[in-house]
């Protein structure tokens, strides 16, 4: 596994932050094909209850993903499981922190299936998404 | 994919040279195909949602993505949704499958 901690439960995941960047924004628009105007039309969104632009939640998630692919690598890719919820918006100008924890280790056939609680919180540590995600590892690619 | 990259700020090295492809890309897509059959009106809030990631996908697969409404209540004036979602490659193998859940407002 391409992250160094020591797989046991309770152990945090080494967090990931990211600042929310218009111009980020309008890339994932253009790289996903989703245009909604709540994302990338300023005033369009200013006469919104939103009031402003807010980030896709699928690239908040993205975030989830990339910090559980430098924890688990190739394992994420092929065996991972994500089950969020999305609580708030995300802003430009926001700062999103990405975290997580194992919450549960089994083993089972040779395999380790870890089981993590995930949350994105914002700079003033309102949740964003909050969830679970887990995935497959060989038991014989344990980090301590 | 490289626009993806961009926008994510995805740096890992499992994605440098390695044609891998980031699994929230694919699962990017199979929104973009469900968001372009079903019309979402203003005001539509995505609430939830779950995914698995079955198997890597690699730049230069065709991937084909079916979508199934497969439950919808109505609460007052809103709309729960729970969409499914299943993505398969050339070889009809699954790469990635999921549940999306939404609330709109009942026009």
């Amino acid at each position: 596994m391409p992250a160094s901690f020591e797989l046991k439960e309770g152990t945090s995941l080494p967090a990931v932050k990211k600042s929310i960047i218009q111009d980020n924004i309008n890339l994932y628009a253009k790289a996903s094909g989703d245009f909604n105007p709540i994302h990338i039309d300023a005033d369009y969104a200013r006469n919104t209850p939103l009031g402003g632009t807010v980030a896709h939640g699928m690239l908040i998630l993205a975030y989830i993903s990339q910090m559980m692919t430098e924890a688990f690598g190739h394992n994420w890719l092929s065996s991972g499981r994500l089950n969020v919820r999305f609580r708030a918006p995300a802003r430009p100008g926001d700062v999103i922190t990405i975290s997580g924890s194992i919450r549960q280790l089994e083993k089972i056939d040779g395999y380790h299936i870890i089981d993590c609680d995930v949350l994105c919180s914002n700079q003033n540590d309102e949740p964003v998404i909050t969830g679970n995600a887990k995935v497959k590892v060989k038991s014989n690619e344990n980090s301590s | 994919m490289s626009d993806y990259l961009k926008a994510v700020e995805e740096e890992s090295v499992i994605y440098r040279g390695t044609g891998l492809v980031p699994p929230m890309a694919v699962a990017a897509l199979a929104l973009k195909a469900l968001a372009d059959a079903i019309s979402m009106p203003p005001g539509t809030v995505h609430v939830s949602q779950e995914f698995d990631f079955m198997a890597t996908v690699n730049i230069n697969d065709v991937l084909t993505s079916r979508a199934r409404v497969n439950r919808v209540q109505e609460r007052g004036k809103l709309h729960l949704v729970n969409v499914d979602i299943n993505v398969t490659n050339q070889e009809n193998r699954p790469v990635l499958s999921g549940k999306t859940g939404f609330i709109l407002p009942v026009s």
